[in-house]
């Protein structure tokens, strides 16, 4: 089923844009505008549809002409291409669009012919599945974990970083009393944001201020590191 | 079998000479003409790839900056065909280069801050008495044509042991291993120098990856500017002064040395991947090798595919880090075209081990790169294999001894559960290197220098 | 820049195919989803969190209603969307340096591919072809497709060593953590801001 792999599917959507020319919207152009002012952290849409590793938007205006001998041809309507990675099921995914970012897709996709609108969930999976385009080969380096296993695994990499580095020297008993801390902390974090930049101790382009350490997982600011 | 046109070539290009003192002479040009004047009085002076019968005194090699280009009036449609990173400088690469906070212009000797310089003009000598005649008559030169006048001279030599020059930098650590070796050079190849074959032979490199006008790795002549004349048998520069913290670098060691069970000088090796001496850890893990290092054919004679846990060489340090070898898999093909050739000589005085020394002390090393194209080769080699980690999967890790850390940076040495060998992890590295200035510079061939002083280059 | 979220470009391409050649591109497409191996070239490099190709044909572009008018195209189209880690040029080159074949083998089907060495006709091509992204989101920004491995790989060696040295002694402990930090030694770069262009 070349959509999935693995635990991963490759959804990849092409939306009709509407074309009114004696309107007073381009609506290709409200979607571009549209996009330029959503959040691309963890206040994005789609860290709210968590499923999603990553996801993107285009406005495919054209075909291109790449040059004689091949013919010069033209699409007669602008498409919005949605690229995007999840985990699991195509129904759950539609279904997540729908209910927990709605007044994104909508002011998305409202430029779109034939869309129904996200109140009748049933209607907007179908609107969604008449603009599929069944991917022909798809390839993921990482199939079998999900958005939150992964973001955990990266604040567990980093404590476990910071872990090391702190304890170098000290002795096996103080290092296993520190551990079991260590664990408890990872084991009671909270769930990491999806789309967060997280705050790392490089300063950011040289300014060579101190910026706090990585935090571990769960670690609120201020506390003492395990 | 390539044929190099050597007579063209200018010497620089193709070998670091091996000579003990040089000065690097920074200039700004008067005007066009007087400019083309100085140019055409400086090239029977070049120094070119021949061959020498007998080893000359002094050499003398000259290479432009795109401003030092522009004031010699050469047509736009030429200055516009350079690459965009020679156009824009090294001071406007910062963003690329990382060249920020302690590396940042600011703190860059006046010449490379403030002033702009339109020519390099390196000499090297066989003694300071040679050095100073050889500046000398360049001086004269500048002085009848009045088309250059010095902004600075920068003076660097080997450092002296024993009264004897040796191969050292500042940190201690013998440098110079490892040049590339391609085709058409006539010189003494080293396994280990070129690429891998895929039955894991050493062979030399393309040509084009370090002369314009050459087939390159990628099976095509090297982008580069416009007309051919100009381009072929040239080359491009990147020169940068790098003051090295000596003290802190000592500090470090002594603090770090205590947490480690391997001791000092291990640790040293750990983070460049050579003991002091030269000897590739990859090969000597326990000690250094003075017989090893000694044998061209086997000093630079090795891979890292039998140490892809990084227990003998950590995957982080610095010899690694820029040139990776078959470290990628591949059978090494992803780095050949990332490979650079260097040139360089340590500049202060030199303060043994033991000896009371400060970070304020003038000293570092003068640092060049030679290279058909800075932005695939030195640019690349330095933003993403220096300056990060991601290719070699250490994060945003950066070189150690090398990296814009300020105080910041984390290098973790792979160990083995052998306690002479143990994991360590060193934190909080400090800066040890700091960049005090520099920039991108065109060296041109014989030809192309008569074309620039004759004013008949032609764009078409 | 919108291609680009943290560590991760977002690069879209796409080529017109002469119709009679898109089955030949659904086989070889078919074959390499079936045949994992070669596939192995693409894990190695390493530096792809998740790439797509999606064949187009010219009768299937998504129409909504009847008011929008009907496509009438000659060409096929073959479109390419990869979510990559490094600069736009690193990612060029490493395909041309390493899997040209296997670029040939899927672009060549596309009017006026030059194949994909010498490299820099090959990034004039993919210039003209590919299409900028206006929004792109990834979860995990600061991450690399190796960070994201390594990560994994030290998430569990953690909870292993964890389940094993539960209820050891300090002496037993201390060895047991020595063992631990050699297996995790590598994996531990930091995340964090990348090289600009990346």
């Amino acid at each position: 089923m070349p959509n999935q792999n693995g635990n991963v599917y490759g959804l990849t959507i092409l939306s009709p844009i509407i074309n009114a020319p004696a309107g007073d919207v381009s609506h290709d152009c409200a979607i571009r505008d549209y996009l330029a002012s959503l959040p691309r952290d963890h206040h994005s849409p789609f860290a709210k549809i968590s499923s999603t590793h990553l996801a993107r938007l285009v406005v495919m205006d054209d075909v291109v002409f790449v040059g004689t001998p091949a013919r010069e041809e033209h699409l007669k309507s602008k498409y919005l291409v949605f690229e995007t990675n999840f985990d699991g099921d195509l129904d759950a995914y539609l279904a997540s669009m729908a209910r927990d970012a709605p007044d994104e897709v909508h002011a998305v996709w409202q430029h779109c012919v034939g869309y129904p609108g996200t109140q009748d969930p049933a209607a907007f999976a179908a609107y969604m599945k008449k603009c599929q385009l069944e991917t022909t080969f798809f390839f993921a380096d990482v199939n079998d974990k999900t958005v939150q296993q992964t973001l955990r695994a990266l604040k567990v990499q980093a404590g476990v970083a910071h872990f090391i580095e702190s304890n170098q020297g000290k002795s096996p008993a103080e290092i296993q009393a520190a551990f079991r801390q260590f664990l408890d902390k990872v084991r009671h974090a909270p769930e990491p944001l999806a789309g967060e930049y997280e705050r790392t101790h490089v300063p950011a382009r040289g300014q060579g201020a101190v910026v706090r350490t990585q935090p571990l997982a769960g670690e609120h600011e201020g506390q003492p590191n395990g | 079998m390539v044929n190099l046109n050597v007579a063209d070539i200018q010497g620089f290009v193709l070998r670091g000479y091996n000579f003990p003192f040089a000065r690097y002479l920074l200039l700004e040009l008067a005007g066009p003409e007087t400019g083309r004047d100085f140019i055409g009085q400086i090239i029977p002076h070049i120094t070119t790839g021949q061959r020498w019968d007998s080893k000359p005194r002094s050499t003398v090699n000259i290479a432009f900056t795109h401003k030092g280009l522009s004031r010699l009036g050469l047509p736009d449609a030429t200055l516009l065909s350079f690459p965009v990173e020679f156009f824009q400088g090294m001071k406007a690469r910062k963003e690329i280069l990382c060249d920020t906070g302690r590396n940042a212009c600011e703190n860059w000797d006046e010449v490379w801050r403030e002033q702009t310089v339109h020519v390099w003009l390196g000499v090297h000598g066989l003694t300071p008495s040679a050095l100073d005649e050889r500046c000398a008559v360049m001086e004269q030169i500048m002085q009848q044509t009045a088309g250059a006048r010095l902004l600075q001279a920068q003076d660097a030599n080997a450092i002296f042991i024993d009264n004897k020059p040796c191969n050292k930098e500042h940190f201690g650590f013998s440098d110079g291993f490892g040049n590339p070796d391609f085709e058409g050079v006539d010189r003494h190849s080293q396994p280990g120098q070129g690429k891998l074959t895929k039955e894991g032979n050493w062979v030399p490199l393309a040509t084009g990856e370090f002369v314009l006008g050459y087939p390159d790795e990628a099976g095509e002549l090297p982008v580069a500017p416009v007309p051919h004349l100009l381009a072929n048998n040239g080359s491009f520069m990147v020169y940068r002064k790098l003051h090295e913290n000596v003290a802190s670098f000592r500090a470090y060691l002594d603090e770090l040395s205590r947490h480690y069970a391997g001791g000092r000088e291990k640790l040293a090796a750990k983070f460049v991947g050579r003991w002091r001496d030269g000897t590739p850890i990859e090969l000597s893990p326990d000690a250094p090798d003075p017989a090893l290092t000694a044998d061209p054919n086997r000093n630079v004679n090795f891979t890292f595919g039998r140490d892809l846990d990084g227990v003998r060489c950590p995957i982080g340090a610095h010899i690694r880090r820029v040139n990776p070898r078959d470290a990628f898999g591949f059978y090494g093909q992803l780095v050949n075209r990332r490979r650079i050739s260097r040139r360089g000589l340590p500049y202060g005085d030199y303060v043994p081990d033991g000896e009371p020394v400060s970070d304020t002390d003038d000293r570092g090393v003068i640092f060049m790169v030679i290279n058909a194209s800075i932005f695939r080769q030195f640019e690349f080699v330095h933003q993403q294999w220096i300056e990060y980690g991601n290719d070699a999967h250490q994060g945003s890790d950066k070189d150690a001894l090398l990296g814009n850390h300020d105080g910041h940076g984390r290098f973790f040495i792979q160990g083995t559960t052998d306690p002479q060998n143990p994991p360590l992890v060193c934190s909080r590295l400090p800066q040890f290197v700091e960049l005090r200035g520099g920039d991108y510079f065109f060296m041109p061939s014989l030809t192309a220098l008569r074309l620039i002083a004759d004013n008949s280059v032609d764009p078409r | 820049m919108t291609n680009i979220n943290g560590k991760t470009y977002a690069m879209n391409a796409i080529t017109p195919m002469n119709a009679f050649y898109t089955p030949i591109l659904k086989l070889i497409f078919f074959i390499l989803g079936h045949v994992k191996p070669l596939q192995a070239d693409l894990i190695n490099l390493s530096f792809i969190h998740f790439a797509r190709w999606v064949v187009v044909k010219r009768h299937k572009f998504p129409r909504l209603s009847e008011k929008q008018p009907e496509e009438h195209l000659h060409y096929d189209y073959l479109l390419f969307f990869s979510n990559f880690n490094g600069t736009w040029n690193q990612y060029i080159d490493a395909f041309a340096d390493v899997l040209s074949n296997g670029l040939n083998l899927i672009w060549r089907w596309s009017a006026k591919f030059p194949g994909s060495r010498p490299v820099t006709a090959f990034k004039r091509y993919i210039a003209l072809v590919q299409f900028d992204t206006d929004y792109y989101y990834v979860a995990y920004p600061r991450a690399t497709a190796n960070d994201v491995k390594a990560a994994h790989r030290v998430n569990a060696a953690l909870e292993d060593f964890a389940r094993n040295s539960k209820d050891m002694t300090p002496a037993d402990f201390g060895s047991a953590y020595l063992k631990f930090v050699t297996q995790v030694q590598a994996d531990l770069g930091a995340t964090g801001i990348g090289p600009v262009g990346t």
